[in-house]
């Protein structure tokens, strides 16, 4: 993930949220991008294709009933 | 009365016939009225409904119809707990109108235990950032010095049990709520088991992350609220479907035997802590050393990547809980919430989805390292608490907590206090236990807690 995001790119994203933010919030978010962009990459690894999600589930015996 | 009991206390000072739960509920509103103009505790106070309930209390056990060791207890309810009747804001303008027809589990758990209401407590919004001062009330201040912040975001809770207008509460946790006010206040704060107490009815955060858990003086009385807390819920998705044991039964039995990892590098080069922080850890660790328990080293992840996937999951659950008022009132929410919302809408779904992957390779790795464990001591806050002025409005990439861990894990940890820094503000440690052993961590909690004797020391301005 690059370390920085455009203006182009900050806009994009944050219309599709259906956000409006002031522009002083958006060059706010500008400046804090790194630190999340670095947040991000900490979650990511080498972990190949069969490392799953915390959110996949099995089926408990009340479910049965 | 100027002393201020313990939930224990009181309930074998109603059984002796030595202290009324009229008499005692009259001392909190009592001090509720003098000290929180200054401490903010309350954002909607029920004055009339605590006499009742007193009342009530009170009449019952006079004539020997005692529910349990909370009845006639005053207690608080954070202000994203549902309560029928009376108004349930979340300190936010959003929901200033909201009136609830219905209470949460907890409260109706804590109400059918005879406890007495004595409000809602002040809360950072829907359980979220601050302090803020844009909201409409102003956030909780410490009780130890008001010029100091109580963490969040169960704010009110913490500062009102460590004032002494109530003598326990509820709290939520989602990174560190219930914990972090318990440490900055001094207090005692318990996030249970994920699963082991219902969050019906309370306003989320998000929702794999939530927990709901007491917050009291003491390790003990945490014990005492949990007990009358915790059991399956069908309304929680959640809910675990488990026999509710005795939480007080292994208090004061011992602690001889137990095995307990001390997590080193979280506090001393992941996010090293202040000195008076760091001297409670090696206290606490020598205490229960004194008390015949097994301490040794564990390693796990930096504490940065537990803090970088816990951050990412709860950012994203609650912009998609809140996205509705996002896209219509986003400028209603304070600047705090706001912003974490637009940080919300920049984690991508994969993202997520990787947070979500990283999360499961964490907890892999801390159930491999309690093997042959019974608990694990770490920080609970990095120092003494900050002066409320001085928290950054970006706080989400300050140094990491030392509490989300246990969030996205779900085991459950408690926070005690570990002594006192050089403002004299209160320092805390964090025990964690596996899960459902609830038991046996509060009874390390509680041997750790009554040895090094620092339950002695109140605010000034309470008494």
């Amino acid at each position: 993930m690059p370390p920085e995001i455009s203006d182009e790119t900050l806009a994009f994203i944050l219309a599709r949220a259906g956000l409006e933010p002031t522009e002083a919030q958006k060059a706010e978010l500008k400046k804090v991008y790194p630190h999340f962009a670095q947040m991000v990459e900490r979650v990511r690894r080498p972990r190949g294709i069969m490392a799953e999600p915390a959110h996949t589930y099995g089926f408990a015996e009340r479910d049965l009933r | 009365m100027s002393e201020i009991p313990t939930i224990a206390e009181a309930a074998r000072l109603f059984a002796a016939r030595r202290l009324s739960p009229v008499e005692l509920t009259r001392a909190c509103l009592d001090r509720i009225e003098r000290l929180d103009g200054r401490l903010h505790a309350f954002v909607h106070p029920t004055p009339e409904r605590a006499l009742a309930d007193a009342r009530a209390a009170e009449a019952a056990i006079m004539k020997g119809e005692a529910l349990g060791p909370l009845h006639g207890v005053p207690i608080g309810l954070k202000d994203i707990v549902d309560t029928r009747g009376i108004p349930t804001t979340c300190q936010s303008k959003i929901l200033q109108d909201n009136i609830p027809e219905a209470d949460a589990a907890c409260a109706e758990r804590l109400a059918a235990a005879g406890t007495v209401l004595m409000g809602k407590t002040t809360t950072h919004e829907f359980a979220d950032g601050g302090p803020s001062f844009d909201l409409p009330q102003p956030p909780a201040r410490n009780p130890w010095n008001p010029e100091h912040f109580t963490a969040g975001s169960s704010s009110g809770t913490g500062a009102a049990v460590a004032a002494g207008m109530i003598l326990g509460g509820i709290g939520t946790d989602t990174g560190g709520s219930i914990r972090g006010p318990a440490a900055l206040c001094g207090i005692a704060g318990l996030k249970p088991t994920y699963g082991l107490v219902s969050r019906a009815g309370v306003a989320p955060a998000a929702w794999s992350l939530d927990h709901i858990g007491p917050m009291a003086w003491t390790a003990e009385d945490c014990a005492i609220m949990l007990e009358a807390l915790a059991g399956h819920d069908p309304r929680d998705p959640a809910s675990a479907e488990r026999p509710v044991p005795d939480y007080t039964a292994q208090l004061g039995r011992g602690i001889k035997g137990v095995r307990i990892g001390v997590i080193r590098h979280f506090h001393e080069a992941d996010h090293p802590v202040g000195a008076a922080a760091r001297r409670g850890i090696e206290e606490g660790a020598a205490t229960l050393r004194e008390l015949g328990a097994e301490i040794r080293d564990v390693k796990l992840s930096p504490l940065q990547d537990w803090v970088a996937c816990g951050q990412l999951i709860s950012l994203t659950e609650r912009a998609a809980a809140y996205e509705e008022w996002a896209r219509t009132r986003l400028h209603d929410f304070s600047a705090r919430v706001q912003n974490r919302l637009m940080l919300g809408a920049l984690v991508s779904g994969v993202d997520y989805v990787q947070a979500s992957r990283r999360r499961r390779e964490l907890r892999a790795e801390l159930q491999g390292a309690m093997q042959g464990l019974d608990a694990i001591l770490t920080a609970a806050a990095p120092n003494e608490a900050p002066k409320i002025e001085a928290v950054p409005i970006w706080d989400t990439f300050q140094p990491p907590n030392f509490t989300m861990p246990f969030n996205l894990v779900g085991y459950p940890a408690i926070s005690v206090c570990s002594g006192f820094g050089e403002l004299g503000l209160p320092v805390a440690v964090q025990f964690v236990g596996h899960p459902f052993d609830e038991p046996r961590l509060l009874a390390i909690a509680d041997a750790c807690e009554k040895a090094s004797g620092h339950r002695a020391r109140r605010p000034e301005l309470a008494l």
